[in-house]
């Protein structure tokens, strides 16, 4: 039983950031916007995150500073994706590179050449009382910290705000028909940049997680594919919000299985496990049809002349 | 003449682009306190300072030419082949593993290991083209994903099926299948050489012959050159099998000529750096192959650089993702129809007058 | 036209402001962080020495050194320790000192000619998995002088040059100090190790953490084993070093120690997570390989390793020109290795006795 229960605790620990990021993608994707960066976008995210916690003290503003950042970082996607018609993979690209070597570069300027461990103090958890006395699930879901609270809070937000309102039908709309989403008079412009506002902040949170709530230091290459497996994550959960915590949650047990494998020594080499969330993705792939692959305007230029 | 301008006008937006990115790695650089100027120095002393450091930057340019000639191929013909990363990899289990296993040594042992390379690169690569083409999916995601598929497969066998002892890595291949060097004090081996060859082979098919002419009207137009009558899927399928093919013969020749052996970190960002310079080269292959010794430069220099000044390596790569940003936003530019109508407006009255 | 200006002067305003207006609103001046950080962990490590008094460079020249790392020099472990070590000996000897740290394993050999044409005249590479970069750049550069920290006891042999030596701690040693305390501190008689490679040096370790812990617990009427070790094949992936902390506690695990740098890291993190739960501190972890008792609550005890008298020897040797094809090892009983403070955690009682065993390892009687 105790094995059981730690094996979907580490679960859930683990696909915290991941659903995050993955979340930031699928708004972006319904806008139509495929962003491939969301590695990089969590990696300054991470850092701002880090440094803001480590000199004010406070969980929360770095949180919300890695926030800001990664709303930055990725308005240089947004401006030319969205304005310059750029290719979207490229940018995603780009910024997987500049990021994470932005962010190296802040920590050694700040920090300096030094041997200090530099370490600040993780959020603590908040246990929900009475619901965290439950077996196996009460630790599970009500001894957490707030961030995962609000995590699970926002995946309802998203389903109900895709599923059931009207805003979110016009969201949608910008990634399937974008032509025809502007005859009905939606800015088009704006709701994709909005898209990379909140993507933008939603893997900045993801990756500000890894080092205010999860982890206490900083490291260059913290994110380790992360934002990758969001991506697929996104796929795996057939760009539904529902689906992305329940692909989360599956690859989160991968990981924490691979792990207790290999703490356990048994010889099965962990990468396999690993591979995983990235075999899944492609065989969804190749089972679904096109038309079922995601918002039809994926990834597309918009021109306000084509109307 | 006409030409002469277009290539002229090719060339502006990146070079613009290397400018103003070293404009703004100055500025951070004289933010932390180090005199630009003299990092700079060392930057390129370090690339071409001495013989030792030409045969770094060459060496280091080797794979990087092969992923850019990858990428450079399969968009010219219309296909988003990401997975460059993938197949430089498996291209170099499989040469690793041909070395391993057959023990073949000499001659005999490189070229086998090469064409073995090329032939999994091949393979890998097929494998996104297939998928696009029978069930019309996207090809950038799927290579993505099979990226890391390749990286962990490597992981599986230097850490976990063949390990050197102690160390997670592979044992070194047999001295007798090393490529040779070709001026002896200078690391860089005849995979330079093959990798140069490839880019000559690919300009010549892509421009001067049939297929090529065709391969680029698939990639410049899909429904157009269906309705002419070119059958777009096989080539749409065999580009991304020959890029796959060119990565995995990279990926082989990097371990026949410089690493020897799988280890961690090995061949790690090829992948997407080769799409960056593929596209900064404008998709045209000698010019590519000229963008990835530019960022060979940069990447050997920073390292020199770094130890000389304290300016971090992140500074360079910095700069790299800059040069990246702004050239492919500077042609995105160019491409916009408002930049079309200002430039008619600047440049047409001029050229009415000197008409 | 003036919309389209007005579209590139934004496009480079953003980008500039991306680029660097981000970077002054966060940090302070870098000049002033830089300085007073480099001034710092030299002072704080003690030095050890046995040789004579550092011969003064007598020709003038100023000898450079240069260290590369593939964990970060910040790690609050082993990167620290052997940076530490560097500044150390730099100081003492009037050297300038160098690093480039948190460098991937196919860049060891770029990273170390880069400071070979520079004209550094010894490059430090701690740790075994160095070797090969090592013994490839010795072949090219035969003028500058290896010193390789773990490095083999052959690996001098195999250097064409004669210009590698190997600073080898006794891995043996390093496990017993850990071993011991280990040994009369848990309760469950279950111990954790975390590695970070599988190098042999690591392996070595663990033999003797083990024996040593199950010697001195069969004294005290313990059964005590140790856990299958994970390793994290890394030395920088802290949140992966806190997972295999959590697995190995919820085994039952009550005392820790490793050898995989930023990991540990993450393992202490984890340890701290679980005695805060509890209530009270029952698990511990013994640092390594500088004395960092306090910067975790559940350190009670360091495994210290101070290699700057090695790194010091290595520049005496330089200096007189004899550098080359030795191995120099450290032990218990030339100062290289000894075991830290203790914490209160401590009994006074066990306290006594561990370091009754400290002196019997010492004296070479340990286990006899």
């Amino acid at each position: 039983m105790d094995w059981v229960s730690s094996l979907l605790l580490a679960t859930v620990r683990l696909a915290i950031p991941v659903l995050l990021i993955s979340l930031a993608e699928l708004y972006g994707q319904r806008a139509g916007m495929v962003n491939i960066g969301l590695e990089g976008l969590a990696a300054i995210g991470a850092l701002v995150g880090f440094l803001v916690c480590y000199i004010t003290g406070s969980n929360w503003l770095g949180l919300l500073c890695g926030a800001l950042a990664g709303i930055a970082v990725n308005m240089i996607y947004a401006f030319s994706t969205i304005t310059l018609c750029a290719n979207h993979t490229v940018y995603g690209m780009a910024i997987n590179i500049f990021a994470p070597a932005l962010a190296s570069f802040i920590y050694r300027v700040y920090f300096g050449t030094g041997s200090d461990l530099k370490q600040i103090v993780t959020m603590s958890s908040v246990a929900i009382p009475g619901l965290k006395d439950i077996p196996i699930i009460g630790g599970l879901l009500f001894d957490q910290s707030p961030m995962v609270y609000l995590t699970l809070l926002f995946v309802v937000f998203t389903a109900v705000f895709f599923g059931r309102t009207r805003a979110g039908l016009s969201y949608k709309s910008v990634g399937e028909h974008p032509q025809a989403a502007a005859t009905l008079g939606i800015n088009v412009i704006g709701v994709k940049y909005l898209a990379c506002v909140i993507c933008g902040a939603l893997s900045g949170i993801g990756g500000a997680y890894l080092t205010t709530c999860y982890s206490s230091t900083y490291t260059d290459g913290i994110v380790a594919g992360r934002g990758f497996i969001a991506l697929a994550a996104v796929i795996f959960g057939r760009w539904s919000a529902g689906g992305i915590l329940l692909a989360c949650l599956f690859f989160g047990f991968c990981d924490a299985l691979q792990i207790k494998l290999q703490v356990s020594g048994i010889a099965i080499p962990y990468q396999f496990f690993q591979m995983i969330p990235y075999l899944a993705t492609v065989l969804v792939l190749s089972l679904i049809g096109a038309k079922q692959a995601g918002p039809r305007a994926n990834g597309q230029p918009y021109r306000r002349e084509q109307r | 003449m006409e030409k002469l301008k277009k290539a002229f006008g090719a060339c502006l937006v990146p070079l613009l682009s290397i400018l103003l990115a070293f404009l703004i790695g100055g500025i951070i650089m004289a933010a932390l306190g180090a005199d630009p100027f003299v990092a700079v120095k060392f930057l390129f002393q370090g690339a071409f300072g001495t013989k030792a450091g030409i045969g770094t930057t060459l060496t280091k340019a080797t794979p990087l030419m092969f992923t850019a000639l990858c990428a450079c191929f399969a968009y010219k013909c219309g296909v988003f082949n990401l997975g460059g990363e993938g197949q430089f990899l498996m291209g170099s289990m499989a040469a690793f593993l041909t070395c391993y296993f057959t023990g073949l040594t000499g001659f005999a042992g490189i070229v086998l290991a090469l064409l073995a390379g090329a032939l999994a690169g091949g393979i890998w690569g097929m494998i996104p083209g297939v998928l696009k083409i029978t069930r019309g999916q996207n090809e950038m995601i799927i290579s993505i994903m099979l990226n890391y598929v390749a990286t962990l497969l490597m992981g599986v066998i230097y850490t976990s099926w063949i390990r050197d002892a102690s160390v997670p890595q592979t044992p070194a291949i047999d001295e007798a299948v090393h490529l040779p060097r070709i001026v002896s004090g200078m690391r860089f081996t005849w995979g330079l050489v093959i990798a140069i060859a490839v880019g000559l082979i690919l300009y010549y098919v892509l421009f001067w012959t049939n297929a090529g002419f065709r391969l680029r009207a698939v990639g410049y137009n899909m429904t157009a050159s269906r309705f002419n009558g070119i059958p777009v899927g096989r080539y749409m399928l065999a580009s991304f099998i020959v890029s796959g093919a060119i990565a995995g013969l990279g990926g082989s020749a990097e371990l026949l000529g410089t690493q020897f052996r799988l280890i961690n970190g090995f061949g790690a960002g090829y992948g997407f750096d080769g799409v960056a310079m593929a596209l900064i080269g404008q998709l045209h292959p000698i010019a590519t192959m000229l963008v990835a010794l530019f960022f060979a430069v940069l990447r050997v220099g920073s390292t020199t650089m770094q130890a000389a000044t304290g300016v971090p390596t992140s500074v360079s790569d910095i700069i790299q993702a800059l040069v990246i940003v702004f050239s492919v936003a500077g042609m995105a530019l160019t491409k916009l129809p408002e930049f079309e109508a200002w430039k008619n407006r600047v440049f047409g009255k001029r050229k009415e007058g000197a008409a | 036209m003036k919309k389209l200006l007005a579209l590139l002067l934004a496009a480079a305003m953003l980008l500039t402001f991306a680029a660097c207006a981000s970077k002054p609103a966060e940090t302070q001046t870098p000049a002033e962080t830089t300085t007073e950080e480099t001034a710092a962990p030299a002072a704080e490590t003690e030095t050890k020495t046995e040789e004579a008094p550092a011969a003064e460079t007598t020709d003038g020249k100023t000898y450079k050194v240069a260290m590369i790392c593939d964990s970060s020099i910040n790690d609050g472990g082993w990167g620290a320790a052997c940076y530490n070590a560097m500044i150390a000996a730099a100081e003492r000897k009037g050297w300038q000192a160098e690093v480039t740290d948190s460098i991937s394993q196919d860049a060891y050999y770029d990273s170390i000619v880069a400071y070979c044409m520079l004209g550094y005249d010894m490059i430090y590479a701690p740790g075994n998995q160095y070797t090969d970069a090592v013994l490839q750049a010795a072949e090219e550069y035969p003028d500058i002088a290896f010193a390789l920290l773990n490095g083999a006891a052959d690996t001098p042999e195999k250097a064409v040059n004669k210009n590698v030596s190997s600073l080898l701690p006794n891995a043996q040693q390093i496990g017993w100090i850990a071993g011991a305390l280990a040994g009369l501190m848990t309760e469950s008689g279950k111990l954790g190790f975390i590695g970070g490679m599988e190098l042999d040096t690591t392996k070595g370790k663990i033999a003797g953490y083990e024996e040593a812990a199950k010697y001195v617990g069969e004294k005290e009427g313990k059964e005590v084993s140790l856990l299958n070790v994970p390793y994290a094949n890394s030395f920088s992936d802290a949140p992966k070093g806190k997972e295999f902390a959590t697995e190995l506690i919820a085994q039952g695990a009550d005392v820790f120690f490793g050898d995989a740098s930023a990991v540990d890291s993450g393992a202490r993190e984890a340890i701290d997570a679980a005695n805060a739960a509890a209530g009270e501190i029952k698990i511990f972890d013994i640092g390594q390989p500088a004395d960092i008792l306090g910067q975790n609550e559940c350190i009670i005890c360091s495994q210290v390793t101070d290699n700057s008298a090695m790194v010091a020897a290595s520049m005496e040797a330089v200096e007189a020109g004899t550098f080359g094809g030795e191995v120099l090892y450290g032990t218990l009983q030339n100062g290289t290795l000894s075991a830290g403070a203790l914490s209160d955690l401590v009994p006074a009682d066990v306290q006594e006795k561990y370091l009754s065993y400290i002196e019997e390892m010492k004296n070479d009687t340990f286990m006899k």
